[in-house]
């Protein structure tokens, strides 16, 4: 049995200390507004914050450990929970992660990548749609929450359409799509499409010109673009700073180079310019779908055709010996993935989301190391901090825009 | 048509990053730990400002053992546009470590991004780093044992393995030869009618 003073105390534990002229406090790690388990160390003097440090690991659940013990498809399931307001692109990056190795990613049919872009977008607008409503009711502004949660609703909809889930619908697939979307579902989307920049103009008359609004987010954890780099701060953080990084833009993949979108960008750095940056972005999403949805109308093959990789459509079964034997294999032990190592990056909605995948020849990966878009954003936070009011933590973390699920996988 | 497992993969690679198939995901450096800060040092000067991750992976029967994987990338720390940033550089540097006595020099003093991430690899890998500012667990509890991102760290963990099942799960709120009722007294009911019904 171990003695107390063998571990050495978490900080903050003490929740309240006095040293000198300043007070060491502890927020969380089950504070409302800190989205998930977070507990904010501050030292603060009067109430300016003069050090911050943040302890995380709350919902640490061992997913990169338990990716490695499932086979290469099996894996997508644990992986899409994750970020689990991004399931679809945390899915996505690790299928082209997955793709590479196998050689197969110039064999994708093109409508499977629309499907894909298509679904990736949608699951953009919902992620984004999270973040304003609970950054919303984080200063207070509830009525955005019911009304943006009306769009996401729809969003949610068309993915449980095509997905058959909405929230992990393990819907891409190593090689394609799961299924073609069904029918009827353009029309969907055409609702959603039309309806949306409606809802986006009233979201903005509720709170961008909100003077409340803009005196709690107006300066406040502003980040210069030489912070923005050495702490590794990717996606609407970093363009905020005025870098226009996107990783879609840099290194294209689904055939986003064939897609006419914007990166939107502001130069201010702080709460409220990441506020409009992802504003902006919620814009340009739809406006990728409306592209997508133009050449969804052509139809095609949703799977790579390599009966090893793909499985068999269900009719085939029934009379060919082969296909039979193909499905056989896939299900009870999977694929083999060519040995090596491959970094492959997507555009979350949260900044560069990637994996490093290690295949050691075996229909498991050997190794599965996410790059948490969330982890580097929040990190930031510790320097950030510095020099704002402690009732501006709450701001910064809802501007950052972390997912627990992510940052401690 | 042409498949991904022809030739058919057999076996296992002790080394996969030495038998990588041509992927253009980056460029590639592998260097010993002890030039390891130079060349970060190095590829920073030469503008590859971002230190965008730092991971590991634990090969367990090559040696060295581990890898810890800097992935950098070359980005203006100025304001710059899409068309300005452009296509930017990608290094991946892999830096083989020791499974005996597992250490690396820290670069926390050079990027503060990789704070988090070394203090995640040594609470998931047990590598240390030299010179790191604040070196505890970060994502496992203080008093946990042993590093769970090792291969030979068994899944489920030692610790889950060792724990007997709490007085509540072993017990069952049914004594031992209760007759069974409800549902499943109806449908054995009726198989047992069934079974009579069957010509013997």
């Amino acid at each position: 049995v171990k003695t107390p003073a063998a571990i050495p105390p978490p900080m903050g534990v003490d929740v309240v200390e006095r040293i000198g002229n300043t007070m060491t406090l502890s927020l969380g790690p089950q504070h409302p507004s800190t989205h998930g388990v977070l507990q904010v160390v501050v030292e603060v003097s009067g109430e300016t914050i003069e050090r911050a440090e943040m302890e995380i690991g709350y919902l640490h659940t061992g997913i990169e450990k338990s990716a490695e013990n499932l086979f290469w498809t099996q894996a997508q399931t644990v992986i899409e929970r994750m970020d689990y307001l991004n399931p679809i692109g945390n899915a996505l990056c690790y299928v082209l992660a997955a793709e590479q190795l196998l050689g197969v990613t110039e064999r994708i049919p093109p409508r499977a990548q629309t499907i894909r872009v298509l679904m990736t977008e949608l699951t953009r607008i919902s992620s984004h749609c999270v973040w304003l409503g609970t950054h919303g009711i984080d200063l207070g502004a509830i009525s955005a929450f019911w009304y943006i949660f009306d769009i996401r609703e729809n969003v949610l909809d068309l993915v449980e359409l095509a997905g058959g889930a909405r929230m992990h619908p393990n819907y891409l697939r190593i090689g394609g799509v799961n299924g073609d979307i069904p029918a009827g579902y353009l029309a969907k989307l055409d609702e959603l499409i039309e309806k949306f920049p409606q809802r986006m103009h009233e979201m903005r008359t509720l709170l961008q010109n909100n003077p409340i609004w803009r005196d709690r987010t107006i300066d406040v954890g502003i980040v210069s673009p030489e912070d923005a780099i050495s702490w590794s701060l990717t996606g609407p953080a970093l363009r905020a700073s005025g870098i226009a990084y996107d990783v879609r833009k840099a290194f294209p993949y689904c055939g986003y180079e064939t897609y006419d979108f914007d990166v939107p960008t502001r130069t201010e750095g702080d709460a409220y310019a990441r506020f409009l940056v992802r504003l902006d972005e919620m814009d340009q999403a739809m406006r990728i779908i409306a592209q997508t949805r133009k050449r969804l109308e052509t139809p095609g093959p949703i799977m790579v055709d390599d009966p090893k990789i793909a499985p068999p459509a269900k009719e085939t079964i029934a009379i060919s010996m082969e296909a039979l034997i193909h499905h056989f294999k896939l299900v009870s032990e999977g694929f083999r993935v060519p040995p090596g190592d491959v970094y492959q990056a997507i555009e979350s909605p949260r900044g560069e989301l990637a994996y490093y995948l290690v295949s050691n020849g075996n229909n498991r990966p050997y190794r599965v190391r996410t790059r948490p878009p969330s982890m580097y954003n929040l990190q930031a936070l510790k320097q950030m901090a510095i020099g704002n009011l402690i009732a501006d933590v709450v701001v910064m973390i809802g501007s950052l825009d972390p997912v627990f699920g992510e940052v401690d996988r | 048509v042409p498949s991904s497992q022809s030739p058919s993969i057999a076996g296992t690679a002790l080394d996969p990053t030495s038998v990588r198939p041509s992927i253009a995901d980056a460029e590639i450096v592998r260097v010993a730990p002890d030039e390891l800060r130079d060349v970060l040092i190095r590829l920073r000067g030469e503008g590859c400002t971002m230190l965008l991750d730092v991971g590991a992976v634990d090969y367990l029967e090559r040696e060295p053992r581990f890898d810890v994987v800097y992935h950098l990338l070359a980005l203006p720390p100025v304001v710059a546009t899409v068309a300005q940033v452009g296509m930017p550089r990608r290094v991946r540097v892999l830096a083989g470590v020791p499974g005996s006595e597992p250490r690396l020099p820290s670069v926390a003093d050079l990027w503060p991004s990789a704070d988090w991430a070394e203090r995640e690899i040594f609470d998931l890998f047990g590598i240390t780093f030299d010179g790191h500012p604040d070196l505890r667990r970060i994502q496992l509890p203080y008093d946990w044992q042993g590093h769970p991102l090792r291969k030979d760290y068994p899944l489920r963990g030692p610790a889950r393995e060792a724990t007997p099942r709490p007085a509540f799960a072993l017990k069952s709120n049914v004594p031992a030869g209760t007759p069974p009722s409800g549902r499943v007294a109806a449908a054995l009911q009726k198989q047992r009618e069934l079974d009579e019904k069957r010509p013997t």
